[in-house]
C-alpha cells in the first residue's frame, strides 16, 4: 500500500523555516505561486486491520469471523442442502481436478524389502473448488475448475478479490490455482477435496514456488565447473569462463547461461508416487522432495507423465465425496510400503 | 515344661528379629518350634510360609522417566503437527520393536536382518558414540574395534529391518558426543562380543562412567581440544601441552552460554511426551 502526500514548502514563511508538512490529498489546495511545490512518495507498507476500530469492535470481528469461517464450511458438508452435480463415470481420457496442500516436512519411510525412500508430508487443509469456469469462459478448449486452500483472515485481501469468495460463499483463501478438466470431471463449487482424492500407488505431479536464492554465481546457478582454486590461477575459481564462440559469430547467443537471481519461479517435481494417505489428518506421503519450502501450498494433481499417467484404473471420480459408500480406513497404504504396526522385516 | 517353652519363644522372637534383619537368608522352620512346646499331640505339620523378599536398597525412589531424545521436536517453523504425526508411526513400530533406554556411551548389540548374511541376520555389538535425528529418521552409532579395525555402524532406530535392540551395560560417560573415541587408543572402543549384559538400574540416576581416555599421538580427525566440541572425556595432560591448551582457547566463546535466545528447555515438552508414549505403549 503506498500513498501520494503533497508536500508544500512554504520558503518565505519564517514560522516553518526549513520545515515541511504533509498534508493529504483531500486537504484544500490553497497555494500562491510563491510556494514550491514538492510530491513525495510515503510509503505506507503495513497497516493493522484494526487499526481504526476500537478495542470493542476488534474483539468482536475476532470472534465473529471464525464463527462465521466454520458456518461457512460447516453449511457445504451437508449433501441435503443444495443439489448436487451428477456424477460421471471415469474413462482413460478424463482429466480430473488437483489439490492445493501444506507442505509439512519429509519423513523416511521403509518398503516391505528393507528399502528406505524419504516421503514429502502434504497436508490437505481447508481445500475447496472455489469456481467452475466452463470452456467458453475459461479459454476455448477445455474447462477449469478453480480450487483454493488454507483460510485467512478477510482483512488483508483487497475488494476485488473478496468478491468471489462471498459469490462461492467462502473464507478468503491463501493460495488459488487453476485446473483445466475434461467435461465429464466438473465439481459443483463448493465441494471439500480430501487427501483421498489421490490413491497410494498412484502418480502425482506436483508444482510450486522453489527457494529463492537470491543474485548466485554460475556455479551454484547452473553448475558450472568453475576453476582450479590453484595452479596460477588470478581471480579465476568461480567465474563462468568463456561466453561463447569468438568473431565468426561475432555475440553471445541468447539464453547464455549467467549469473542471476536463483529461485522464487514455479517448479514442477513430476511423476511422484503416492506412498500412503491418511484420511484423518489428510496428509499425502509423496515419493521424494517437493519444490517449495516449509509450509508452502503446493498444487497437486494427477501426473501428466505418458508412462504414469495411466497407473491409475477407477480413481475416485470426479473426487472423493464423504457422503459416498466408501468407508476409508484411517490409513491407506502403498502395497510396497512398510507398515510401522508390522513385524520386523525379516529377509529370506 | 513352661520354662523351656518360655525360652523357646524368647529365642523365636530374637530369631524373629534377626529375620527382619537377615530378611534375604533366614529359613522360617523354626518357627514349628512353638507348637511343639504348647500340647503333647504330636504336632501338625505347618507348612513354613513363604518368605518375602524386599529389597531395601531400591528404597521409594520412583521409576525414572525417560523420554527417548528423538521424541523431542527440534526448535524450528516446522508445524507442530508433522511430529505429532510422526510420533504415532514411532510409537506403532516401540509397539512391536523394544527399544530400551540407552545413552551415548551404552553398549548395545544390535541385530539385523541383510540378506548377504549367511544366517540372513546380523549382530553387531558396541560402544554408543553419537544419537542423532529426530523423528523417524533418528540414529545411533556402535563402535568398535574387530581384528584390530575400527568398525562403526550407523543404525536407524526405527528402521523395520532392526530385529532386535539389546542393551549390555547401562551407563552414561562425560560427553554427549564420543567421536573423539577415533582417535584414542584403541583399547577404549573394543568391546567383547559375547559380553553377559549388566542389569541395568530400574530407579534412580544413570551411572555415569567418569573415565578419561588417552588419545594417540596427533594429527586427530578433529581439533578436538577446541573448546567448540566441548570434550571432558580427555587425557589432556598426556597428549597436549600447556601451549597447546591455551591456543585452542582462542576459539572460546564464553559469551555463547549466556545467549538466552539459544535456551532451551524441553522439561514440559518431555513431561507431555512422555505421558504421551506411556499411553501409546500401555495399549
Amino acid at each position: 500500500m503506498s500513498a501520494w502526500g503533497c508536500r508544500f514548502l512554504r520558503l518565505g514563511d519564517p514560522l516553518l523555516r526549513g520545515a515541511c508538512f504533509i498534508v493529504g490529498r483531500s486537504a484544500p489546495a490553497t497555494k500562491s505561486s510563491s510556494h514550491c511545490v514538492q510530491f513525495v512518495r510515503t510509503i505506507k507498507s503495513t497497516t493493522w486491520w484494526d487499526e481504526h476500530l476500537s478495542e470493542e469492535n476488534s474483539a468482536f470481528l475476532r470472534k465473529a469471523i471464525p464463527e462465521e469461517y466454520n458456518s461457512q464450511t460447516a453449511s457445504k458438508l451437508n449433501p441435503l442442502k443444495d443439489e448436487p452435480w451428477p456424477r460421471q463415470e471415469w474413462e482413460t481420457a478424463s482429466r480430473r481436478v488437483g489439490l492445493v496442500a501444506l507442505k509439512l516436512g519429509m519423513m523416511p519411510i521403509w518398503t516391505k524389502t528393507g528399502e528406505r525412500h524419504v516421503a514429502t508430508m502434504l497436508q490437505v487443509l481447508d481445500c475447496h473448488v472455489i469456481k467452475y469456469m466452463s470452456k467458453e469462459v475459461f479459454d476455448g478448449k477445455t474447462a477449469a475448475l478453480i480450487v483454493g486452500a488454507k483460510n485467512v483472515s478477510p482483512f488483508y485481501k483487497s475488494e476485488n478479490s473478496m468478491e468471489m469468495y462471498r459469490n462461492a460463499g467462502f473464507p478468503p483463501k491463501q493460495k488459488l490455482t487453476t485446473f483445466r478438466v475434461t467435461d465429464n470431471a466438473i465439481i459443483k463449487p463448493g465441494t471439500p477435496l480430501y487427501a483421498a482424492h489421490f490413491r497410494p500407488g498412484q502418480y502425482v505431479d506436483v508444482t510450486a514456488k522453489t527457494i529463492g536464492k537470491g543474485f548466485q554465481g554460475v556455479m551454484k546457478r547452473y553448475g558450472f565447473k568453475g576453476q582450479p582454486a590453484s595452479h596460477g590461477q588470478t581471480k579465476t575459481h568461480r567465474r563462468p569462463g568463456a561466453s561463447g564462440p569468438g568473431g565468426d559469430p561475432g555475440k553471445v547467443f541468447k539464453g547464455k547461461k549467467m549469473p542471476g537471481r536463483m529461485g522464487n519461479i514455479y517448479d514442477t517435481a513430476s511423476g511422484l508416487k503416492v506412498w500412503r494417505i491418511n484420511t484423518k489428518f489428510n496428509i499425502i506421503y509423496v515419493h521424494g522432495s517437493v519444490p517449495g519450502h516449509r509450509n508452502c501450498l503446493v498444487k497437486v494433481r494427477d501426473s501428466n507423465l505418458p508412462t504414469r499417467s495411466g497407473k491409475t484404473e477407477n480413481p475416485p471420480f470426479p473426487t472423493y465425496f464423504t457422503d459416498g459408500d466408501e468407508e476409508l480406513p484411517e490409513d491407506l497404504y502403498d502395497e510396497a510400503m512398510f507398515q510401522f504396526g508390522d513385524p520386523s522385516v525379516s529377509l529370506a | 515344661m513352661a520354662a523351656p517353652a518360655r525360652s523357646a519363644t524368647t529365642a523365636i522372637c530374637s530369631l524373629r528379629a534377626l529375620r527382619k534383619q537377615y530378611d534375604r537368608s533366614f529359613s522360617t522352620s523354626l518357627l514349628r518350634l512353638a507348637s511343639e512346646g504348647d500340647s503333647d499331640q504330636p504336632p501338625k505339620f505347618t507348612p513354613p510360609t513363604k518368605p518375602v523378599i524386599i529389597d531395601k536398597t531400591k528404597g521409594d525412589v520412583p521409576v525414572r522417566r525417560f523420554v527417548s531424545p528423538e521424541f523431542i521436536p527440534p526448535r524450528q517453523r516446522t508445524n507442530p503437527l508433522k511430529f505429532a504425526i510422526e510420533r504415532i508411526d514411532m510409537i506403532q513400530r516401540r509397539n512391536i520393536l523394544n527399544i530400551p533406554e540407552f545413552y551415548v556411551g551404552s553398549i548395545l548389540s544390535v541385530t539385523m536382518s541383510d540378506s548377504h548374511a549367511t544366517e540372513k541376520t546380523n549382530r553387531f555389538v558396541g560402544i554408543c558414540i553419537r544419537r542423532s535425528g529426530k523423528g523417524l529418521g533418528a540414529t545411533f552409532v556402535l563402535r568398535n574395534i574387530i581384528d584390530g579395525q575400527g568398525v562403526e555402524i550407523c543404525y536407524e532406530l526405527y528402521n523395520p529391518r532392526v530385529q532386535q535392540v539389546e542393551l549390555l551395560k547401562l551407563e552414561k560417560r562425560l560427553d554427549d558426543n564420543l567421536m573423539y573415541l577415533r582417535d584414542a587408543l584403541p583399547e577404549y572402543s573394543t568391546v567383547d562380543f559375547n559380553m553377559k549384559p549388566v542389569l541395568p538400574p530400574v530407579s534412580g540416576d544413570v551411572p555415569i562412567n567418569k573415565l578419561k581416555v588417552k588419545m594417540k599421538p596427533k594429527p586427530w580427525s578433529k581439533r578436538w581440544e577446541r573448546p567448540k566440541y566441548k570434550v571432558l572425556g580427555i587425557r589432556s595432560d598426556l597428549c597436549l601441552s600447556a601451549e597447546q591448551m591455551e591456543e585452542a582457547q582462542k576459539w572460546a566463546k564464553p559469551w555463547v552460554e549466556y545467549d538466552m535466545l539459544k535456551e532451551y528447555d524441553t522439561s514440559a515438552l518431555e513431561e507431555s511426551l512422555w505421558q504421551e508414549v506411556q499411553k501409546g505403549t500401555s495399549k
